[in-house]
């Protein structure tokens, strides 16, 4: 599977002269990996072999059979203390490998079945993991591995500790995603984990949350209005249960409601003005938040004003003509 | 204007995989049998498998890496077996042979095993007895388990609570509980639901073609695979399998999708990459051709390929329908 390479055309010389070149490559390559494989046939687990493995992967890190292999040599190392040592050294080698490979399931796994043999024997260090984890994550903020393997340690980091640890240690993952979106409002990964940890946060009360989140995101509204993933967000916050149950009157709701149709009304003004068009996006907020006003008032027939916006739409947004025209035709919005 | 799709090019790229053997050839054995999944469905996508590829030879390549102290398929021989090497080899023997004939009963019941203890108490699956859970192995299990008809309504049940958990607020799935939404976890979720006969489990459900209609962007016409990344032709398969499932195709746009994929061909060389301009490879040449099938697959001449199970129709539709 090849990503993001260029592609390139080699003469017929130059693919000839590649493959003289590889003759040698190949040939360690494929003696290493024999020996290895014979190893294994013959049952044998020892350091040498297991340094033997690390230069197999060094040179393929994909090779899921090889990581077996080595974690069979580990599992058979018969000294704990020596095990220990062996499997902390491999997360210092597996981080190298990461920065240099870091969308390889393969390594990730290792590292994880590492740091779990590690929990068994009360000997992970989480706080290092921790650190690793943030560090690869500067390399690349939307790395889905980076971000998965930060959820799991944090979850880990909760085990066993008491109850104002863990709310100090979520309330500075959900300050974490607000520095990642400062820096980069269409990081969709950081909207995404804020999501999820928002609703761990202790709040005085989610009304005012929702307040603060609101303003928060205003200041991206305006400034990159065609980003799809502040809405995403937007839209998350104005229907799901944790931040609507808190509201205590429909009113409340129905102000809430007025208020963002207000802003998201303005900044498509303002597009307007810059670029003589409508914002697509602002536009599907627009009947997006519409229609759930729409829906408070008890009607569920779209009146002119969505009907008029969604043919615009049709018009602007012509990849999902398919998607309007279902819309007009069926009366209903979606989500 | 369009571009011309270069068939005769694509069926020599695919065949030739196997004689450029460079360093990278020898350093993806790992990758072999998915490989030989990828170039066996381009190839009968375009109706010519039979001509270029020896079904014996072929055979013999998937037996050959059987591992018997495992019970099920590496991918290559000598490998270890995992969930991966093992659907892609069943999903081929399976296309030349409806029964599975080539497999003995102990090989047969063997594969049910290792498949069936990959699966966890909260209804995921493993990768193989060191891997991790992940919505892929979900999906891979199951349509390999539904391919050797051995699916049960405890583990239908479990698996797709398991998958409905991974479900998010924006409308897509992830990889796991709590992971970000990314368009080839909703294939394989929404796969894993298609095949169990359990969709109507989704309650929002546009909501998720809403995500995935989202998924096309302009200038190029192409899929991303999330919010505010580039698009690739893989997600051409991912995405449009998703909607076509869901009934929803006409929810994008077919004729710009078409040309991003297009326009993704080594017009010199042969095979598709994913973006205009970048590497070939095998597996973004079979997802650009399986999505050409989904987007119109009588103009191109190609056969028609189930959405679910990512092979052809013509075999899938002889597959025992999973009642719940
Ligand atoms: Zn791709």
């Amino acid at each position: 599977m090849q990503h993001g390479i260029k592609r390139q055309h080699l003469s017929e010389e130059a693919k000839k002269s590649k493959l003289e070149k590889d003759q040698i490559k190949i040939k360690n390559y494929k003696s290493l990996v024999d020996q290895l494989f014979q190893f294994r046939d013959d049952n044998l687990y020892n350091e040498d072999i297991f340094k033997l493995t690390t230069k197999c992967l060094l040179i393929n890190p994909e090779f899921y059979t090889m990581w077996n292999y080595r974690r069979e040599i580990l599992l058979n190392l018969n000294n704990t203390e020596i095990f220990i040592n062996y499997l902390k050294e491999d997360l210092i080698f597996l981080l190298g490998l990461l920065k240099k490979f870091p969308k390889c399931y393969w390594i990730w796994n290792h590292r994880k079945w590492c740091l779990m043999e590690l929990v068994d024997l009360n000997k992970a260090d989480w706080d290092f993991e921790f650190n690793t984890i943030s560090k690869l994550l500067e390399l690349d903020e939307r790395n889905f591995h980076c971000w998965q393997y930060r959820r799991y340690i944090i979850a880990n980091m909760k085990k066993d500790l008491d109850s104002t640890v863990i709310e100090e240690i979520d309330r500075r993952e959900f300050d974490y995603t607000t520095t990642k979106i400062q820096n980069n409002f269409s990081n969709f990964s950081a909207w995404h984990q804020r999501a999820c940890s928002i609703k761990l946060v202790k709040h005085e009360n989610s009304y005012d949350c929702l307040k603060d989140e609101l303003d928060l995101i205003k200041t991206g509204i305006f400034m990159s209005p065609e980003d799809t993933s502040i809405w995403l967000y937007v839209k998350y916050l104005l229907t799901d249960t944790f931040f609507i149950d808190s509201i205590k009157s429909k009113n409340d709701y129905m102000d809430i409601l007025q208020d963002q149709l207000k802003v998201v009304e303005e900044v498509n003004e303002l597009e307007n003005e810059d670029t003589g068009k409508d914002n697509v996006e602002c536009l599907k907020m627009i009947i997006f938040l519409k229609d759930l006003i729409m829906k408070q008032e008890g009607n569920d027939k779209f009146d002119k004003d969505i009907q008029n916006i969604i043919h615009k739409l049709v018009d602007l947004d012509p990849l999902r003509k398919g998607r309007y025209k279902d819309m007009l035709q069926n009366q209903v919005l979606t989500e | 204007m369009s571009i011309q799709f270069v068939e005769d090019k694509h069926i020599q790229y695919v065949i030739e995989q196997e004689s450029h053997r460079t360093f990278e050839y020898w350093l993806s054995e790992h990758l072999r049998m998915n490989g030989l999944y990828w170039g066996v469905t381009a190839l009968i996508t375009m109706k010519s498998l039979d001509e270029n590829l020896n079904r014996q030879d072929v055979i013999d390549y998937i037996l050959s890496c059987w591992d018997s102290k495992n019970g099920a398929f590496g991918s290559f021989p000598k490998h270890d077996a995992h969930i991966l090497s093992t659907l892609s080899a069943l999903q081929v023997l399976k296309i030349y042979d409806l029964e599975l004939k080539m497999l003995s009963i102990q090989q047969k019941s063997s594969l049910v095993t290792f498949i069936k203890n990959l699966q966890l108490p909260n209804g995921s699956f493993q990768g193989d007895k060191f891997g991790e859970v992940d919505t892929r192995f979900v999906y891979t299990a199951i349509s390999a388990l539904s391919l050797l008809d051995e699916l049960t309504p405890k583990i239908a049940q479990s698996a797709s609570n398991f998958i409905m958990e991974c479900f998010n607020f924006d409308g897509g799935f992830g990889l796991s509980p709590g992971a970000e939404s990314h368009a080839a976890q909703v294939f394989v979720c929404v796969g894993t639901l298609a095949i169990l006969d359990k969709l109507d489990l989704i309650r929002n459900e546009t909501k998720l073609v809403n995500w995935l209609s989202e998924r096309q962007v302009l200038p190029s016409g192409g899929f991303n695979g999330r919010p505010e990344k580039l698009p690739d032709v893989c997600y051409s398969w991912w995405v449009l399998s998703s909607l076509s499932i869901l009934n929803k195709k006409h929810w994008v746009d077919l004729n710009k999708l078409e040309q991003f994929i297009l326009s993704c061909q080594d017009l010199k060389e042969g095979g598709l990459s994913d973006r205009p301009d970048n590497q070939t490879d095998v597996y973004h040449t079979c997802f650009g051709i399986t999505g050409l099938s989904l987007i119109d697959h009588k103009k191109y001449d190609f056969i028609e390929i189930d959405p679910v199970y990512c092979m052809p129709s013509e075999i899938t539709k002889n597959f025992k329908k999973w009642k719940k």
